[in-house]
């Protein structure tokens, strides 16, 4: 099963970690990494597992490199039915209202559109101490073995 | 391709270009020197204390010299340690991303007087910056001129309660410096009108989210959009901070033991008085280069580049110093032509007190060693301290 890795970024903290994903899973798996704003919405692609690493920004704002990405499913109105995906959020619980709001917001539309959202969307809590791959990790292996079963 | 890429300055901007640099050709030889002996620049200096999700990009800056080779030579200041003529004969490339260090000045009569500090100079001395003066009084009133982030900063700390300011990196000079300030009242006064000053909602929001808040629109503001007006509805704290919109500073003069801002409104000329003032309307070069000149003459014939507040002027922020990072490094990599005559960081070679990027790890070891339940770090702030940290532990 082919592992497709996206990430929707601003400041490049969710490349960061995609990258990252992608370096601890390559010796098990198959697996790409795109930036969302470089993706067309039939790149989720029904035979894969698709990681989305998604950041918040500003008022809980989707991160830049999200939004081309957004923009044209919107417009597009892709049918994802069977499209899984699995998506990490990373967020700033300074800016507590709208914790995790871009991730949550790139999740909500993926469903409307008939995607199936597997797992939790946990939100990494930039301001706390925890490293946002030690708490990534262990949630998408839990996530790849429930998909491989 | 192995050419010799000189960056000045290890601020966001330089560290975004020598990232973008050496993910599209890693065999580079990109070296990023700054004047501190620490990197990361205004990541470090800039960014609020309590803003320490944002400082996260710090991680992604480390590895740019853990994973990706590129070096760090700290406590090196160009213009002074090693000309600017030396060090773009030495090099392929020099990409000029020193910042701007300075305040830009009011402009007015009496923007020299005493109690009047620039929002640099403050925030440096509340972030420790090793070259900051000291902490000023600023007294039961203090005045605020300028909307922008940096502004806002100011205010929000200004407002803090020690428990407020719990988890962030302020030091425990700042810390007790904020304590035994006996601010009544805070007066921000902006050119604009409220609808377009240049702050962010969410810092707006922030701010009105504090105890001990309460916003005001003193003068102005009738044009507040939704996040403003519902800050200055929702903060009813005992700490009045006053906006006073469209009022535009033409002259500060002493009044008793403090100042007296004048300001033209649409309703005339205005006065305020004030136990202290803050400038807080943007950022200019210190002196120690020839911008304009320097700007003038960038591009690939001259081998020259500048980044960041250095090139555009002090706006954007830490999303706009990666992508421009990207392009600047897309176009150099179009441009280089690699000289393998010229001798890159050799120029350094025997030069004493230069700091590299073990050193900084030291530090930040020692740093994160030194945090507390209240402060996730313990900022070493003297120059000769960073330099030689075993005197430190010896202390």
């Amino acid at each position: 099963m082919n592992i497709a890795i996206f990430f929707g970024t601003e400041t490049g903290n969710a490349e960061m970690l995609a990258e990252d994903i992608a370096t601890e899973l390559e010796d098990q798996h198959e697996t790409t990494v795109a930036n969302l704003a470089d993706s067309a919405p039939e790149a989720l692609q029904v035979a894969d597992l698709n990681v989305i690493v998604c950041s918040s920004y500003d008022d809980g704002d989707l991160p830049a490199s999200a939004k081309p990405f957004v923009e044209r499913v919107q417009s597009e109105m892709p049918d994802l039915t069977g499209v899984r995906f699995a998506i990490f959020g990373l967020g700033d619980s300074e800016y507590a209202e709208t914790y995790g709001f871009g991730s949550m917001k790139l999740a909500e539309l993926l469903v409307s559109r008939g995607a199936q959202a597997l797992g939790e969307r946990p939100v990494h809590d930039a301001a706390g101490d925890e490293l946002p791959e030690d708490m990534a990790m262990p949630w998408l292996l839990e996530i790849i073995e429930a998909a491989d079963a | 391709m192995s050419a010799k890429i000189a960056i000045v300055g290890g601020g966001p901007s330089g560290c975004y270009t020598a990232q973008a640099l050496l993910k599209r050709a890693p065999d580079l030889e990109v070296d990023i020197i700054d004047a501190l002996p620490v990197p990361y620049g205004l990541v470090r200096y800039g960014v609020a204390a309590d803003h320490q999700g944002t400082k996260g990009v710090a991680r992604q800056f480390a590895r740019i010299f853990t994973r990706q080779n590129a070096q760090f030579f700290g406590n090196l200041r160009i213009g002074r340690d090693v000309t600017l003529e030396a060090l773009r004969r030495a090099y392929d490339v020099v990409v000029l991303a020193a910042g701007l260090p300075g305040d830009r000045p009011l402009g007015i009569p009496g923007d020299d007087l005493p109690g009047v500090i620039g929002s640099g100079a403050l925030t440096r001395a509340l972030y420790e910056h090793p070259d900051a003066e000291a902490l000023p009084e600023l007294g039961e009133a203090p005045l605020v001129i300028g909307t922008g982030n940096v502004a806002v900063d100011i205010l929000r700390l200004l407002a803090k309660t020690p428990e407020e300011l719990s988890g962030s990196d302020l030091g425990a000079g700042p810390s007790d410096w904020l304590a035994a300030q006996k601010i009544r009242q805070i007066t921000v006064v902006g050119r604009s009108s409220a609808a377009a000053a240049r702050f962010s909602p969410v810092m707006i929001k922030e701010l009105a989210e504090l105890s001990r808040v309460d916003l005001r629109l003193a003068a102005g503001g009738s044009d507040a959009g939704e996040v403003l007006a519902a800050a200055v509805a929702g903060s009813a704290g005992p700490l009045p901070i006053d906006f006073r919109f469209e009022s535009r500073p033409v002259a500060l003069e002493p009044l008793g033991d403090g100042l007296q801002l004048t300001v033209e409104t649409p309703r005339g000329r205005e006065t305020i008085a004030a136990s202290s003032v803050i400038s807080a309307i943007g950022f200019t070069g210190d002196g120690s280069f020839d911008r304009d000149g320097l700007l003038a003459e960038a591009g690939g014939a001259a081998r020259l580049y500048a980044a960041g507040w250095f090139r555009t002027g002090p706006v954007g922020a830490i999303p706009q110093c990666r992508e421009e990072g990207q392009r600047l490094a897309q176009q150099i990599l179009d441009e280089v032509q690699p000289d393998p005559a010229r001798i890159g960081r050799a120029l350094f070679a025997g030069r004493a007190g230069i700091t590299d990027f073990d050193h900084w790890q030291h530090l930040d070891a020692l740093e994160l060693a030194g945090a507390t339940d209240q402060r996730c770090r313990r900022k070493i702030s003297r120059r000769d301290d960073m330099l030689r940290p075993a005197n430190l532990q010896d202390a």
